[in-house]
């Protein structure tokens, strides 16, 4: 009986297994999937004009995106979003020792989602190592350019000075941005 | 005198399993997703159990990159919290298998933010070998065959039930597994000589890699992932009482280091991965000798200074959990 119990006990979480498995495609195609984007209108996709926005920085100055991208020192900007967690440490470091010295003629903006107020943004900044790092942190209090770029954790945009969005997904090494930012005219 | 024997072996039992217990590594809540489920191992003379047990994992900020302590954001309050339902079977003399899979629940609150999300968590299953006939737990020391250890080995294999970042999701609050199969290689080394027990759990895991065309519900260009090779090694130490209601009480101390390496991307290192985490533990756990219930609560914790880990949270979690089993 105890047996019998078990099996059926095994039988339910194995099911319970495959059900899980089946929402995602663990090895998906390799085929780009990505939607084709109509040139010109506005959006967070790659090759779509990037969403405009003003955001304060940690004290309370406001900063716009289109203002920025069109500053004559600036080849384009990044923008990464961050929660100051261990994944955003070790990206926002990586991007901070090996992408930075290479492209100094770049803006680089850290997006806190989460702080919900510039003291804590200042704080978060403070505490993570990164005032004076070469971002400037942006306070998005009501997750509006969250939203309006689809991002989370990770996420890193690159815009260019006319602009459009180049990238438009997680950090990851920091080969990938390396390269969007060598081919920025 | 036989019966106090089969009570060592019992508390014994409980003590490997609590070692094991340890062996469940979370990278969850705020931001790195998942929760792992843990090992189960039978008591030798045991047919089957069924292992219920609950996790609350607080987050009290990170390690970074160098290995320096940072905390979280202020007035953040970051948990999950995990309801693991496991069983084991034996399914030969020496043979037995075990299934884990926990259910999570992501509760995360920033002062600009909060997010209360959950899903299954990823699966773990075990197939054990052990490598002795009887147990060799011992009131004292009379010959050097009293010193000899048992000696378990086992594999593991996780199964990415789990939601993670490359499944259909829009946050990374949204993630309850890593997404990547794994395989470890087991061994689990443990000696009672009669009130202590010393267990020693050594694992190498090894992720396969897979294709990525989506991060968080946006595809993006298809890329390979791999995540890097992980090195698990715990020491528990453990002391058994008995109490006058027949009851046994068996207390555990623990130490875990657990390392992963760096990931690949397209065949290349990802310089941003890998992780090193050590922590301690504690672990009562109540049976009874005339039961087959065993009671247990725990508590894990992180050292939060700097050099205990690197690219990881630092976690207080908390456990009740209570498993019957089948003789």
């Amino acid at each position: 009986m105890a047996s019998v119990k078990l099996l059926c006990m095994c039988a339910l979480l194995l099911a319970l297994c495959c059900c899980g498995s089946t929402r995602e495609d663990l090895y998906p195609s390799g085929k780009d999937k990505r939607p084709t984007v109509q040139a010109g209108t506005i959006g967070p996709a790659v090759g779509q004009q990037a969403p405009d926005f003003t955001l304060p920085d940690i004290h309370g100055n406001p900063t716009t995106l289109s203002a920025s991208a069109k500053l004559p020192t600036a080849k384009g900007v990044v923008i990464y979003f961050t929660m100051w967690c261990p994944t955003c440490d070790s990206e926002m470091s990586n991007m901070r020792d090996a992408v930075m010295p290479r492209f100094p003629n770049v803006i680089y903006y850290a997006v806190d989602y989460v702080s919900g107020s510039f003291d804590g943004a200042r704080n978060s900044e403070l505490d993570n190592g990164y005032a004076g790092s070469g971002f400037t942190t942006l306070v998005d209090t009501s997750q509006s350019v969250l939203n309006q770029y689809q991002a989370t954790m990770s996420t890193t945009v690159v815009i260019d000075s006319a602009g459009v969005v180049r990238m438009n997904e997680n950090y990851k090494d920091g080969a990938k941005l390396q390269e969007i930012l060598g081919g920025l005219p | 005198m036989a019966i106090r024997l089969s009570k060592i072996v019992l508390a014994a039992a409980l003590l490997l399993g609590a070692a094991l217990f340890f062996s469940s590594e979370s990278r969850a809540g705020s931001c790195c997703g998942g929760g792992g489920a843990s090992a189960l191992v039978l008591p030798k003379f045991s047919q089957g159990l069924v292992d219920l047990s609950f996790d609350s994992e607080k987050y009290h900020g990170f390690w970074n990159q160098d290995g320096k302590y940072t905390p979280d954001a202020p007035g953040s309050d970051l948990g999950q919290y995990r309801l693991n339902i496991g069983i084991a079977k034996r399914i030969a003399p020496r043979w037995q298998a075990s299934m884990s899979m926990p259910y999570i629940w992501n509760i995360n609150k920033y002062s600009g933010l909060s997010s209360r999300t959950d899903g299954l968590g990823d699966t773990a299953i075990n197939l054990w070998y052990e490598t002795y006939d009887r147990p060799r737990s011992v009131m004292s020391v009379s010959d050097w065959e009293d010193l000899l250890p048992t000696i378990t080995i086992g594999t593991s294999l996780t199964v990415p039930t789990g939601i993670s970042a490359y499944d259909n999701v829009q946050s990374s609050f949204d993630v309850t597994g890593r997404g990547f199969y794994r395989v470890d290689a087991n061994a689990l080394v443990d000696k009672t000589i009669h009130p202590v027990t010393i267990s020693l759990l050594l694992s190498y895991g090894m992720y396969l890699e897979r294709p990525v065309d989506r991060e968080y519900g946006k595809y993006v260009q298809p890329y390979n992932k791999k995540l890097g090779d992980r090195m698990l090694g715990t020491l528990a130490l453990g002391y058994i009482s008995y109490l006058e209601s027949r009851k046994v009480l068996t207390y555990t101390v623990s130490f875990s280091a657990l390392q992963e390496a760096e990931g690949q991307i397209n065949g290349e290192h990802d310089p941003t991965t890998g992780f090193r985490k050590e922590s301690v533990a504690g672990t009562i756990a109540l049976s009874s000798v005339d039961s087959d219930w065993t009671y247990k609560i725990s508590w894990s914790h992180a050292i939060k200074e700097d050099g205990w880990g690197r690219n990881f949270p630092t976690t207080d979690i908390t456990t009740l959990g209570v498993s019957y089993g089948f003789r």
